[in-house]
């Protein structure tokens, strides 16, 4: 939980979740993307680190939208907080996939939203690119982690490999580095 | 009608398949969905899959619809609820631990190590969307605009978000 003082009040972390589950259409990395702004940038929530351990073990651990709602949630006001914000986050989801699947079933036709995302998908490759600039700004420091940065780039977007498995090297890289650096020092 | 405690064991079930990778999910679901139950044709199914990446939630919004499917309005909730149980749950356990391990020297510089990759999976996410849906001029004009608001501006992306979604109604 965080120590700083002052407590966040659970109705806060729910209205911005539903916000922000209202909002990220594109899913995935449009709501981490969504989730840094607001709770990193805008409202100082959660450091910058944090919120990406957050985003590593989420990865590694299935949906990761939902999962780094429930880590930011959880760091904000313990578990109530975690699951207020995983509640808030699927709610308006919830609501409009229930009234899609009504308006199906019952006309047996899907109304016309894909027109919308045309518009919504190139914003927020827009809002990716640009948190991923801020983040790498902050996070990559030398060589080494430019290599490493490049090195998950590729291995997602032309090995498509799955990003539990480069975390997983990841994490095995950094750890080996970590134990070297200790045992030299 | 099935009964919603079939329901929700249905979905607890594949919860705790999904914690382990959400890719395992369309041809699991597929499989209990159109296949074991006949709840769905496999045409409804793709529909289905259609309309649960229209909303900003993960995929497994999919259960959603096939749970309305299954039970109607209730048969939805309880099948939302129990796919997302497993994992909220383990993500409460890792968070409660993390504060705990954040303050182990070697582990949080472990953590801190890996973060560049957490970087490049996050740009590698804009590729792989960008591949999919920047098909002409106007979508690189839209992808400029916002990037240059989210870059220089304070606005809140939700405005931009929503206002984007007005621009591609009226543009197709």
């Amino acid at each position: 939980m965080s120590d700083s003082a002052q407590r966040v009040s659970l109705t806060d972390i729910f209205l911005a979740f539903a916000m922000i589950g209202l909002t990220g259409f594109g899913g995935g990395m449009a709501i981490v993307a969504l989730v840094e702004r607001t709770c990193v940038r805008e409202k100082g929530w959660i450091t910058s680190e944090e919120f990406l351990h957050g985003l590593a073990f989420g990865q590694i651990l299935g949906p990761f939208s939902l999962n780094v709602c429930t880590f930011t949630g959880h760091h904000l006001r313990g578990i109530r907080g975690g699951i207020i914000a995983a509640i808030g986050f699927i709610l308006p989801s919830f609501l409009l996939v229930s009234l899609l699947s009504w308006i199906y079933f019952t006309y047996h036709k899907l109304p016309q939203l894909q027109a919308a995302l045309k518009g919504t998908n190139p914003v927020i490759i827009g809002l990716i690119v640009v948190v991923a600039i801020d983040m790498g700004r902050k996070q990559i420091k030398g060589g080494v982690g430019v290599l490493m940065a490049l090195a998950a780039f590729g291995a997602s977007v032309f090995l498509k490999l799955n990003a539990a498995w480069i975390l997983l090297g990841a994490a095995l890289w950094s750890l080996a580095n970590s134990y070297i650096r200790r045992r030299l020092s | 009608m099935t009964s919603l405690f079939t329901i929700a064991w249905i979905y607890l079930r594949i919860g705790l398949m999904f914690v382990g990778g959400g890719y395992v999910l369309i041809p699991l679901l597929n499989h209990i969905m159109v296949e074991q139950y006949r709840w769905l044709t496999l045409q409804q199914f793709l529909d289905g899959l259609a309309l649960s990446q229209l909303t900003p939630g993960p995929l497994a919004m999919l259960a959603t619809f096939t749970g309305f499917r299954a039970g109607g309005f209730p048969g939805a909730l309880i099948a939302t609820i129990f796919i997302f149980l497993p994992c909220v749950v383990l993500m409460l356990v890792v968070g409660r631990n993390y504060d705990r391990l954040k303050k182990i020297d070697i582990i949080s510089s472990t953590l801190d190590g890996l973060l560049p990759a957490v970087v490049g999976l996050v740009a590698a996410a804009a590729w792989n969307l960008g591949v999919a849906s920047l098909t002409g001029a106007k979508e690189f004009l839209i992808l400029a605009v916002g990037f240059a608001l989210f870059k220089w501006t304070k606005v809140t992306p939700m405005f931009v978000i929503l206002g984007a979604g007005v621009v591609g109604l009226l543009l197709n």
